[in-house]
């Protein structure tokens, strides 16, 4: 998602950049969709799941807002043949969707089904 | 682990990643981000799992009993938790290793993902064949 007024160009044929920037969108995508399936369980387990709805929702923010800002680096990186990995933003999603994966083990084992 | 600068200098990269990624050269930056999609990637598996084991508590209450819909959606979950846990230190694995021009680590979660699947896989065949017409 590059801004047309900076114009970030590279020369890199294999469109690295562009590729790992759609990477990220895919990943939004799924992030939005697993918070559409939580949706499910809100008449089932209450008002607790909204916690994973929002999570799900917050990190598909979080990854679209700082899109422009990884694209730009790995562009940069591309140029000039060095480049800083994105140690923070790796972190943030995993640990994402660890914090998803345990609410919902909690959800499954201790929220009493509502009927 | 040794200060990869050759000129002494400070390192010129984040804190964070100075920390965790230490020694070795910079990487070739089109591996960095292959490195990183294919992080991307095993996210999805997780996510998709993630959303899988929802479902299953959500959408088979009339098909499944109990006991065993929350056997299947926890094991769902647990592998959801170990896959994208995992992908996190695998990429810092991976980042590792192509600084220090190592081999790459085996993914670990591969098999783990096979294993888990089909065991997913198994107990709905068992549960089809099993139940009542």
């Amino acid at each position: 998602m590059a801004s047309r007024r900076e114009a970030p160009w590279h020369g890199d044929a294999g469109l690295q950049p562009e590729r790992t920037d759609l990477a990220w969108s895919r990943t939004t995508l799924s992030m939005v969709i697993a918070a559409a399936v939580f949706l499910r369980w809100l008449p089932h387990h209450g008002w607790f799941v909204g916690t994973l709805v929002g999570a799900a929702v917050v990190t598909a923010l979080a990854i679209n807002l700082t899109q422009k800002h990884r694209f730009h680096r790995a562009v940069r990186g591309i140029k000039h043949e060095t480049m800083d990995p994105h140690i923070g933003s790796t972190a943030a999603v995993a640990a994402s969707v660890v914090v998803l994966a345990l609410l919902g083990i909690y959800t499954v084992l201790f929220l009493p089904l509502q009927p | 682990m040794s200060e990869d600068s050759s000129t002494g200098a400070p390192d010129p990269r984040g804190r964070l990643t100075s920390r965790i990624l230490r020694g070795g050269t910079e990487p070739d930056p089109r591996f960095t981000l292959a490195n990183e999609r294919t992080f991307l990637a095993w996210i999805r598996t997780s996510l998709a799992l993630l959303a899988g084991g929802v479902a299953v508590e959500a959408f088979m209450a009339e098909l499944l009993g109990p006991e065993l819909r929350k056997t299947i959606s926890v094991l769902l979950l647990v592998l959801a938790l170990v896959i994208g846990g995992g992908s996190f230190f695998r990429w810092v694995n991976v980042e590792r290793a192509m600084r220090s021009k190592a081999p790459m680590p085996l993914p670990l979660m591969a098999p783990v993902l096979a294993i888990g699947g089909a065991l997913v896989a198994a107990i709905m065949v068992v549960f089809v064949i099993a139940r009542p017409a």
